[in-house]
């Protein structure tokens, strides 16, 4: 197990047949301009985090690649393939668990495997494996409200994780913890990540989140919505909490900050 | 272990204890309830006022004891009307909150008519109804489902509709289909909506059929009540008008309680207020 976790995971550039690629996807909602022109590769493995401020799109851009919001323009290709809708190879973790009150935890996390109509029976274990990987399997037979947020968000990230998708899209997922939980998310994620080999897109506005997590940070400017800035982060793998304090860390952290804010000058 | 976690652990094994709040609740309005009785047992007694005026409610529970085959007689037909009527509103608002969330049609067609019909106070068609359909249990099954349909719909629309987006598309992420996130979100979604649409329901289907029952019937309790009105019976009609209180008490504590198992996510409080609406 250690050793495994030790392995360290090479930041992979992006390469003709990339997990993800985007080409000059655009967006508008009628005469607003939600996404001016962004093309972006991630590649098989990769954890790549789409920084910007709020309202610039970044999300816009996760919901295309995830098939539920249409592109006005341009090519997304998910595992060679054009987007036409949700699929199954994808696993969605949202800003807030959006886990079903009524269901408990294990239930929430089978829900995808009951809309793809397979069999709960097969899947249960994984589920409860799962569960045990977030350190929340004593939860399983409860509901929803009797979890705290971290642990509502550990449940959504298992159940975007239960029918074993090669992509994970990430949508802010840790904005509404406190920061505390938040760090301690984060360092969980990059552990599951490790565990499993998923490909990331993860979308953040928090500079220090993108720059600890990821292999690779796209910096979204507000006008014009696209990508502004690109930097591979050189944090040796796997990351640890002491890193946030290293120089190299906050050279990082300073450079994404100067990109975003020459963005907001222009 | 994170602390989150422990917090939560911690929290979920203190055993939750509102029975005995539950308990002291109700003794209030139970006191008070008792306390009036018996004022206005003695007023009526101190006082003499005669039992045609304002019986006492010795009187009252003496008339429900001895005339008890009469009252019975004549609760059953009302209260299988009321049922009847009630379970047509619900299985009929549901399927028009249906129509009204998945067609465009109905939603911006004769969603907005049926809105606008409810200010025709239902009572007044009764009439009509006995002209149209006769005295007989056709009209007070009409009428009791024409008033008792409309807020049930509301309810149950309302409910269907009021789904956060981000559920949605949580749900469509998985590929979920419009058929798969009725069944497993919109519905369950929609029990308190449906709960607090049926208790509405269930008051209305009693009011319209005793109406019914009043304007032209030669049974029901509300042709009870008209009768005795007529003979200067008061205890009996007093008897009857308890009676009938107690039915729709029971009717209204089935589906609370009906309610309460269904809806075990939310907590008591919760549900109560869902109920209220």
């Amino acid at each position: 197990m250690a050793a495994r976790l030790n392995e360290p995971i090479v930041a992979v550039s992006p390469r003709p047949e990339a997990h993800v690629a985007v080409r000059s996807a655009r967006k508008s909602y009628g005469d607003v301009e939600a996404i001016r022109e962004v093309s972006l590769a991630l590649a098989e493995g990769e954890f790549l985090s789409v920084l910007g401020p709020s309202g610039c799109g970044k999300s816009t851009l996760l919901m295309m690649i995830a098939g539920l919001v249409e592109a006005s323009g341009g090519d997304i290709a998910v595992a060679g393939t054009p987007v036409r809708g949700p699929r199954r190879e994808i696993g969605m973790v949202f800003q807030s668990p959006v886990l079903l009150p009524w269901r408990t935890v294990l239930d929430n996390v089978l829900l995808p495997i009951e809309m793809l109509k397979l069999s709960r029976r097969v899947y249960e274990p994984r589920a409860r494996e799962l569960l045990a990987m977030a350190k929340i399997d004593d939860f399983a037979s409860r509901l929803p409200r009797e979890l705290s947020g971290g642990m509502r968000q550990r449940a959504a990230i298992c159940r975007a994780l239960i029918h074993d998708p090669s992509l994970l899209l990430m949508d802010e997922p840790f904005s509404a913890l406190d920061a505390i939980t938040r760090d301690e998310m984060g360092l969980e994620l990059l552990r599951i990540w490790q565990l499993y080999r998923k490909s990331v897109l993860f979308v953040t506005h928090s500079i220090r989140e993108a720059a600890f997590l990821s292999d690779r940070v796209l910096v979204m400017g507000r006008r014009p919505a696209t990508i502004v800035a690109e930097t591979k982060i050189a944090l040796p793998r796997p990351r640890r909490i002491d890193m946030m304090e290293s120089e190299g860390f906050n050279a990082h952290v300073r450079e994404l900050r100067r990109a975003i804010e020459a963005s907001h000058a222009g | 272990m994170p602390a989150d976690i422990a917090a939560a652990q911690a929290a979920a094994r203190q055993p939750a204890a509102p029975r005995r709040r539950r308990l002291g609740d109700a003794a209030w309005p139970l006191g008070i309830g008792l306390g009036s009785l018996l004022l206005w047992e003695a007023l009526c007694r101190g006082l003499g006022v005669r039992p045609i005026l304002l019986p006492p409610p010795s009187a009252i529970l003496f008339a429900m004891v001895s005339r008890y085959s009469l009252l019975f007689d004549n609760l059953w037909p009302s209260l299988y009307m009321t049922v009847l009527a009630f379970l047509l509103s619900v299985a009929g608002g549901i399927f028009f909150a249906i129509l009204i969330t998945y067609s465009k049609i109905v939603r911006k067609g004769f969603y907005p008519i049926i809105v606008v019909s409810q200010v025709i106070p239902k009572i007044s068609i009764a009439p009509l109804f006995i002209v149209w359909f006769g005295t007989g249990a056709t009209s007070s099954l009409l009428l009791a489902f024409l008033i008792s349909f409309f807020p049930m719909t509301i309810n149950a629309a309302i409910g269907f509709q009021t789904v956060d987006e981000e559920v949605v598309k949580m749900a469509r992420s998985f590929t979920g289909s419009r058929w798969q996130i009725f069944c497993k979100i919109r519905l369950p979604n929609a029990m308190p909506h449906l709960f607090g649409g049926m208790k509405i329901s269930i008051t209305l289907a009693i009011i319209g059929v005793i109406v019914s029952e009043f304007v032209a019937s030669q049974r029901g309790i509300g042709y009870l009540i008209k009768l005795s009105g007529g003979l200067l019976d008061t205890p009996l009609m007093m008897a009857a008008i308890t009676e009938l209180s107690l039915a729709g008490l029971v009717l209204y504590g089935l589906i609370a309680w009906a309610e309460r198992l269904v809806i075990y996510w939310q907590p008591a409080s919760h549900v109560e207020a869902a109920g209220g609406g």
